[in-house]
C-alpha cells in the first residue's frame, strides 16, 4: 500500500516539478519582454523525448548514469515531508541520510558522463563535484542552527516542533536563513552558479552525450530535483504548513532564485567557490554564533 | 617634404638602380623588386620600423607566365603602407621564405602555396592548409576551370539552363513523390 | 500515439549550424521581437539533444563533413531546414570550386527557406509549416536517409572521402 502511495507521490511530485520548470520559462521570458512557451512546454519536451526511437549509448554506465541520479532523488522524496504531512520514512538523523542522498544525483551524473570520454562533459563533471565544496559546507552550516536549537537532526521533527506564523525557524534565524538562500542558489544550479551546465560554454557539461530517453530521464530528475531542494528549505525553515501552503512556499523560494537566473551572468568557477567561501560562509558562521550564545 | 617621400628616398638611396618606387597615393608607397632583393628588403624596412606583416597575396599574370608576389608591411609610426612586388616564374614558381623576418608570414605562405602552388624554400610545414583532399592544380590559378570543375563535382549539368528553364519539381532524392 | 505525436511538433529543440551565414538573423528569432520560444522552439547545444538542425547559408565541403556527422548523431526523429539559397542551389556560390551545390544530394531535407537571406519572419512560417507536416505525418525525410542509405553515402563520397571520415575505426 505504501510503495503505491509512493508511486502516486512521485508521479505528483514529478509533473509539479515539470510545470515549476514551465513557469521558470515563462516568468524569464517575461523579464526579457518575451511572451514565452505554454507552462506545460516542459511535460511535452519529456513525453517527446521518450518518443524518440533510437538513442546512442555508450556503454552500461553511460544508461544507467541518469536512472542512478533518478533514484537518488525520488528516494529523497522517502524523507521529505509535504508539510505537516508525515514522510513515509522518519527518524533521528534523517537529514543526514538526505543530504548523501541529494549528492547521488551528481555522482550518478559522474559516472554516466564519464563513460562519454566527451570532454565537455568532463569539465562539467569536475565543476559540479568543485562547486559542492562552496554550497554544502553552507547549506550544512546553515540548517545546523535549526537543528542545534530543536535539540533534533529529524526533518520531520523539526517541523512538528516550530509552530505557526512567527515562531518559524526564518525569524528565529534570519542570518542563517539569508545563508540558506545564497546555498539554495548553487543547489539548484541556477545562474550566477550555472557553470555546470553552461550551455554556451561547455555544451551542457555532463548532458553533452545524453539524448533521446536519457534526457527525458535527466530532465524528470531536475524536475524532482526543485521540488526536493526548495521543499526542504521550506520544510526547515517555514515549519508546518497545509500542503498548499507547502507548493506556495516552494513556488516562492523557487521563483526568487528563477529571478536572479534571469538577471546574472554566470560566474568562473574558481569565483563561485570564492564567492561562497566569503559572505554566506561568514553569515552561517554568525547564526552558529547566535544559537550558541541564545542556549 | 611628407613622410612617404622620405621612405621613397630612403629605400631609393640603400637599393640603388635595382628597385623602382613610386608614391601611390597618400600613405601608399610601392616599389618593385627583383626576387632575390626582396629579403634584403624586408629586413631592411623592419628595421626602418615596419614592424607589422599585413599581407601576403599573389596575382596570376597568366599571360606574362609570372606571378606577382605582393608583401604588404604597415608602420604605426608613419601610418605608411609599402607594397613589394616582385615577379616570378609561373611554371616551377619559387620563392625563398620570409618568416625569418617575419614570423607572420608563415600561414600566408601556406595559404599561397596551397591556393597558387608557389613553393617557399626554406618554410617548414607546407602541407594541406585550407582545402582538404584537394588533387589537380590549385584552385586560384587562372588556368584552372572553375565552371568545369563544379559541373564534374557537384553535379550541376548544364547549370543555367538548369536555373532558369526548369519548369517541373526539383528531382528531391529517391523515395519521394515530388 | 497522437499525444507522442501532439508533443513532437510542438517542442522542436533546434540545433543551428550557422556555417558562416545567417547567424544573424537567428538572434532576432529567438530573442524579444519574433520570440520563437513560444511555439516551443529553443536551440540547444548538442546534436544528441536536438531534433532539428537547421542549416544557415553555404556549405564548403569541409563543413559537409561536419553536418554529415552531426546530423548521423541525431536521434531520430530527426528534421532538417536548409536556409538560404546557398542551400537549395549554391546561391550567390552557384560557381564556387569548394562549396556543395545542393544539400539534398547529402542529406535528406525537409523544408527549404528561400532567400538571401531570409528574415526571421520566414524563418517562423518555416517552423509553423514543419509543425504542421509533422502533424500531418508529412516530414518523414529522416526515413528516407535509412532507406537511401546507400544512395547518400554514394553521393557524399563524391565530395569528401566517407571512408578516412567515418566514425568506425
Amino acid at each position: 500500500m505504501s510503495i503505491l502511495y509512493f508511486f502516486l507521490y512521485l508521479l505528483l511530485v514529478t509533473i509539479i516539478g515539470l510545470l515549476y520548470m514551465g513557469a521558470a520559462r515563462k516568468i524569464t521570458a517575461h523579464i526579457q519582454n518575451r511572451y514565452g512557451p505554454p507552462v506545460y512546454q516542459p511535460i511535452l519536451d519529456v513525453l517527446k523525448l521518450f518518443a524518440k526511437k533510437d538513442t546512442a549509448s555508450h556503454g552500461i554506465m553511460h544508461s544507467l548514469g541518469p536512472v542512478i541520479a533518478y533514484t537518488g532523488i525520488a528516494a529523497t522524496l522517502l524523507f521529505l515531508p509535504l508539510g505537516n504531512h508525515t514522510p513515509l520514512l522518519h527518524f533521528n538523523g534523517d537529514l543526514f541520510v538526505v543530504l548523501y542522498l541529494l549528492v547521488v544525483g551528481p555522482l550518478g551524473m559522474a559516472l554516466g558522463a564519464g563513460e562519454s570520454a566527451n570532454s565537455n562533459a568532463t569539465i562539467g563533471i569536475a565543476r559540479a563535484l568543485s562547486m559542492m565544496l562552496g554550497y554544502e559546507i553552507i547549506f550544512f552550516m546553515a540548517t545546523l542552527p535549526v537543528f542545534y536549537h530543536y535539540g533534533t537532526a529529524s526533518i520531520y521533527r523539526v517541523i512538528q516542533a516550530q509552530g505557526a506564523f512567527p515562531d518559524w525557524a526564518a525569524i528565529l534565524f534570519p542570518i542563517s536563513f539569508i545563508a540558506g538562500l545564497f546555498a539554495l542558489q548553487g543547489l539548484m544550479g541556477e545562474k550566477p552558479f550555472e557553470l555546470v551546465v553552461a550551455p554556451h560554454e561547455i555544451a551542457s557539461g555532463p548532458m553533452v552525450e545524453y539524448g533521446g530517453k536519457y534526457l527525458g530521464l535527466l530532465q524528470i530528475w531536475h524536475a524532482v530535483g526543485i521540488i526536493v531542494e526548495t521543499g526542504l528549505f521550506v520544510d526547515i525553515f517555514f515549519g508546518p504548513q497545509s500542503i498548499l501552503w507547502f507548493f506556495a512556499g516552494t513556488f516562492i523560494v523557487f521563483f526568487a532564485t528563477v529571478i536572479v537566473n534571469a538577471v546574472m551572468p554566470r560566474f568562473r568557477i574558481e569565483q563561485a567557490v570564492r564567492f561562497y567561501w566569503g559572505l554566506p560562509l561568514l553569515l552561517s558562521i554568525l547564526g552558529i554564533l547566535q544559537v550558541y550564545i541564545w542556549r | 617634404m611628407t613622410v612617404e617621400e622620405t621612405i621613397k628616398k630612403d629605400i631609393e638611396t640603400t637599393f640603388g638602380e635595382l628597385v623602382r618606387v613610386e608614391i601611390e597615393r597618400k600613405h601608399r608607397v610601392r616599389a618593385y623588386t627583383p626576387r632575390n632583393m626582396v629579403l634584403p628588403m624586408l629586413a631592411y624596412l623592419k628595421q626602418r620600423g615596419f614592424h607589422q606583416f599585413t599581407l601576403l597575396t599573389c596575382v596570376d599574370w597568366i599571360k606574362d607566365g609570372k606571378f606577382e608576389l605582393v608583401y604588404n608591411l604597415y608602420s604605426l609610426n608613419y601610418n605608411v603602407h609599402v607594397l613589394i612586388s616582385t615577379k616570378i616564374n609561373r611554371d616551377k614558381a619559387t620563392m625563398p621564405t620570409a618568416i625569418n623576418v617575419y614570423e607572420m608570414a608563415f600561414d600566408y605562405e601556406r595559404e599561397i602555396h596551397e591556393m597558387f602552388g608557389v613553393e617557399f624554400e626554406g618554410h617548414p610545414r607546407l602541407d594541406e592548409f585550407l582545402l582538404e583532399d584537394w588533387k589537380g592544380i590549385p584552385p586560384m590559378r587562372k588556368d584552372f576551370d572553375t565552371r568545369k570543375y563544379v559541373e564534374e563535382k557537384y553535379g550541376m549539368k548544364d547549370l543555367t539552363k538548369e536555373l532558369f528553364t526548369r519548369k517541373e519539381q526539383p528531382y528531391r532524392g529517391p523515395g519521394s513523390n515530388g | 500515439m497522437k499525444l507522442f505525436k501532439f508533443a513532437q511538433s510542438r517542442s522542436l529543440w533546434m540545433m543551428h549550424f550557422c556555417t558562416g551565414c545567417g547567424a544573424v538573423e537567428l538572434p532576432p528569432t529567438m530573442t524579444s521581437r519574433f520570440d520563437m520560444e513560444r511555439f516551443g522552439i529553443i536551440p540547444m547545444a548538442t546534436p544528441r539533444q536536438s531534433d532539428l538542425l537547421l542549416i544557415t547559408g553555404y556549405l564548403t565541403v569541409k563543413t559537409l563533413k561536419r553536418v554529415v556527422r552531426a546530423y548521423e548523431q541525431m536521434p531520430t526523429p530527426r528534421y532538417v531546414i536548409g536556409f538560404g539559397s546557398c542551400t537549395i542551389n549554391g546561391g550567390m556560390y552557384w560557381d564556387s570550386y569548394n562549396v556543395i551545390k545542393k544539400l539534398e544530394l547529402y542529406i535528406p531535407v525537409d523544408l527549404y527557406i528561400n532567400g538571401c537571406m531570409p528574415r526571421p519572419e520566414a524563418i517562423i512560417d518555416a517552423f509553423l509549416k514543419l509543425r504542421e507536416m509533422i502533424d500531418k505525418g508529412e516530414a518523414n525525410a529522416w526515413k528516407k536517409y535509412i532507406e537511401n542509405y546507400e544512395w547518400y553515402k554514394k553521393n557524399q563520397a563524391e565530395v569528401f572521402d566517407v571512408e578516412k571520415w567515418s566514425l568506425k575505426k
